[in-house]
């Protein structure tokens, strides 16, 4: 065999493995997207319909436009979307508003046990909230009996755990930090700025990457946490995307195609925003000490 | 560095911030929370010397990562802990104090007095008079003194309302209201506070909608916090050790309250059958679960990662945007979607093996189905970030290597034996370990596609593919025993194995991690 139909060969094997990769990532997705326009509830599976088996109920369903005599339910689903987006860009926020000024201690500063509090901050964070379930359920139960707006059953108390997330994204900015020469720092010490003066004006600015990806990084974790929204939320009305999205599939009464419709709308725009942010993003994964 | 002063303009800041925070802390000191109180205040003095002493300048920095971490992380963790030592389930739900409380309001209709109809008047906007008609004799009439019904709110109970006896003929002033009126304005819920004194010394309260009875307290305190049942002379009294009331036999009599049993729920998880039966195949589940899904995600995106490294291919950037989708999209819909094509009878997967191979798997109630299937969408969902991270790294090993090695007459798969891994694996290694801890814990993944089923036979609430922090949660949150105790007990046990799995893996990564 000559040497160029053997790279063609190599080629053709390399695009057939590929490909076949890319059905079994694609094909699942596109299965939702027919099940959303198919008449009544089936799991999905298949790729084609049949003209008559067209409908918009779902879409209907989800965009809450009255589509059959049952009466729609007096929670949107997109009112699940809605308060997600709030409660991820919320504790989102918050997280990057209490880690900074950490990571930048831990970065530029130092003081006594600096590496165990670091070490700690990594060690426990590994503790899963699903675990200490118990134990946020029965503090934000005796909260709620004080400050009901910070108890069970509402956002902010949701918020509030989320903020948990704080120790790896002290990790993530300082190393991002650690990345950045002190040598501008020094020279504007060196002019009379105080140590505020300096992390305001010149390590924030030329930071706007690792904030985005801190941000976005914990955006689509918190958009995806099942098992302590589901905890914490008991009514429809608080419920976020993922304990409505899952409530649709119940296990006597598994509505497929309102699940698949709230699933493209919802998932269409998260998937986008993160292709579009991926560079950031993946440029803060691989850099920068510590993943995940 | 420079230390600031403190300024006057800070000084009047932490005087603005100070005062709330001194009265929400006067606020919780009144509620009865006097912990809480005494936390808030401590906390509180730290964050005014942190915020005005220049010695504890870097503290300054410190402080709202770290409040937030000990708020948020180290608090609950705690907390978990300290349940895991008591014996809180459903059948210890409420503390000593609650229980007793409820024992002393246990109350029964005192027999032989008679039950009163009433009529409850409104005199004025806000002012109440009831009016008792003995049901044996309708001669027999009782009038209250003047009392408040604040619409919905409760009223302590007991409080006491003198009535005294009145002629049939005596005509009362006010607006007679109806049941269905009382309801609607809420008045039962303040009026259930209310016991009213008749002139012979006996109490009468609510009894249902429509009568007014004598009830008696089955119950009486005594000094040594045992207590006596007043009809029968028969006495209980509680038991710390177990959190239960007990008679003389120590046989259990009503409800149990919380207490702290030591080292209970770890003897149990050791030695009670029931518990370590299921314990000890769930733990090998996990351990081969986050093993296969953290080796298989690697091998998967180290292989996709290689071809899309070879310059010569085509189409490399949209393979590479599509191929992260499962990455991308966020998982608890991707778990969801899957649980779909997965279904045993109508979903994708199964018409297509039947249609090809004949061949139907049972995903949802053979045990190995089911295992076969989480793992499967796990892989799915875990390559992509393997992929990322092994890109990063074969992008930063210089192609020299590989040039020299091609003039020694390589091929591609010695390159990737002999270069490519020994290169990559060290490095990867800490990844590959955050990744199998990762997935040790990896609730969602579990609990939304199977549930934790098929159910484990003879292991109580656990399932066949359920791993120990599914497990813990169907134990805490889906049995009927809401034993959140054990589960907590788990939990911890649970942390001290990856706690220590994080620590070695910090070690390791150390020599390359400066601080």
């Amino acid at each position: 065999m000559k040497p160029s139909h053997r790279l063609r060969l190599k080629k053709m094997l390399a695009h057939g493995f590929l490909l076949v990769a890319l059905a079994l990532v694609v094909l699942p997705f596109l299965m939702v997207l027919v099940t959303s326009l198919r008449k009544g509830n089936f799991p999905p599976n298949s790729l084609w319909l049949n003209p008559d088996q067209w409908s918009l109920e779902h879409w209907k369903y989800v965009l809450n436009i009255p589509y059959s005599e049952i009466v729609n339910p007096s929670t949107p689903p997109l009112h699940w979307l809605w308060n997600s987006v709030i409660v991820s860009a919320l504790s989102s926020a918050g997280i990057i508003l209490l880690s900074s000024t950490a990571a930048y201690a831990f970065a530029r500063m130092r003081f006594k046990f600096r590496g165990h509090i670091l070490q700690s901050l990594l060690i426990l964070q590994m503790f899963p909230a699903v675990l200490a379930l118990t134990a946020y359920y029965t503090i934000l139960d005796s909260v709620g009996r004080h400050v009901e707006w910070l108890g069970l059953n509402t956002l902010p108390g949701l918020i509030s755990i989320y903020l948990a997330g704080v120790s790896t994204n002290i990790w993530m900015i300082k190393g991002y930090f650690d990345t950045i020469p002190a040598s501008m720092e020094e020279s504007a010490r060196i002019d009379g700025a105080s140590p505020f003066q300096t992390f305001v004006r010149i390590l924030l600015p030329v930071s706007a990457p690792i904030f985005a990806v801190v941000f976005i990084l914990s955006f689509i974790y918190t958009m995806s946490e099942y098992p302590v929204a589901s905890a914490v939320l008991g009514t429809p009305k608080t419920w976020t995307l993922a304990v409505g999205a899952s409530s649709l599939l119940r296990e006597h009464e598994k509505l497929w195609g309102h699940f698949a419709a709230l699933a493209v709308l919802s998932g269409v725009p998260i998937t986008v925003m993160f292709l579009l942010c991926q560079r950031f993003v993946i440029g803060g994964l691989t850099s920068g000490g510590i993943k995940e | 560095m420079i230390l600031p002063t403190v300024s006057p303009i800070r000084l009047l800041i932490a005087a603005l911030v100070t005062l709330p925070v001194l009265y929400l802390d006067f606020l919780t000191y009144q509620s009865g929370n006097n912990w809480l109180g005494v936390v808030i205040l401590g906390l509180l003095a730290l964050g005014l010397y942190i915020y005005l002493s220049p010695r504890a300048y870097t503290f300054r920095y410190l402080f709202p990562g770290l409040f937030a971490f000990s708020l948020f992380v180290i608090f609950p963790l705690l907390y978990t802990v300290y349940i895991s030592f008591t014996n809180y389930s459903s059948r210890h739900l409420l503390s000593y104090q609650n229980v007793a409380e409820l024992l002393e309001q246990d109350s029964y209709i005192v027999p032989d007095t008679p039950c009163y109809d009433y009529v409850l008047y409104r005199q004025g906007s806000a002012k109440y008079v009831l009016l008792l008609v003995d049901q044996s004799n309708r001669e027999q009439r009782f009038l209250s003194e003047p009392f408040d019904l604040p619409p919905g709110q409760t009223v302590h109970y007991p409080t006491l309302v003198k009535i005294s006896a009145i002629e049939p003929s005596h005509s009362i002033e006010g607006e007679p209201l109806q049941i269905a009126q009382i309801t609607r304005e809420g008045l039962f819920i303040p009026l259930r506070g209310y016991q009213f004194l008749l002139p012979n010394g006996q109490t009468v309260e609510k009894e249902g909608l429509d009568q007014f009875c004598c009830r008696n307290k089955i119950w009486k305190r005594n000094p040594d916090s045992s207590f006596t049942d007043q009809k029968t002379n028969f006495t209980i009294r509680p038991d710390f050790a177990r959190g239960i009331f007990i008679d003389e036999k120590g046989e259990q009599i009503g409800i149990g309250f919380r207490a702290f049993t030591g080292l209970d729920n770890y003897i149990k998880i050791i030695t009670d059958p029931e518990i370590q039966f299921p314990f000890v195949r769930i733990f090998l589940w996990t351990v081969a679960f986050s093993a296969i899904s953290a080796a298989g995600a690697f091998a998967i995106g180290m292989v996709l990662a290689v071809i899309l490294e070879w310059k010569e291919m085509g189409l490399r950037k949209v393979y590479r945007t599509l191929l992260i989708l499962p990455y991308a999209v966020p998982a608890v819909l991707s778990i969801l979607i899957f649980k779909g094509l997965f279904n045993q009878e109508f979903g994708a997967v199964n018409e297509f093996l039947h249609a090809v191979f004949r061949f139907a798997p049972q995903w949802e109630t053979n045990p190995w189905g089911a295992r076969a299937m989480v793992l499967l969408v796990n892989l799915w969902l875990g390559y992509p970030y393997m992929m990322l991270i092994c890109t990063g790294m074969l992008q930063s090993i210089p192609s020299s290597i590989y040039e020299a090695s091609a003039i020694e007459g390589s091929n591609p798969l010695t390159d990737f034996f002999h270069i490519t891994l020994p290169l990559v694996l060290p490095p990867l290694l800490p990844v590959l370990i955050a990744s199998f801890a990762f997935n040790f814990n990896n609730f969602s993944v579990i609990y939304l596609l199977t549930g934790g089923g098929p159910k484990m036979l003879g292991g109580g609430s656990a399932g066949e593919t359920d791993i120990l922090v599914s497990y813990t949660y169907s134990l805490a949150f889906r049995s009927s025993e809401n034993n959140y105790a054990l589960a907590s007990a788990i939990a911890t046990l649970l942390f001290f194995l990856v706690g220590t799995l994080a620590w070695i893996n910090l070690r390791m990564s150390s020599r390359r991690i400066v601080y």
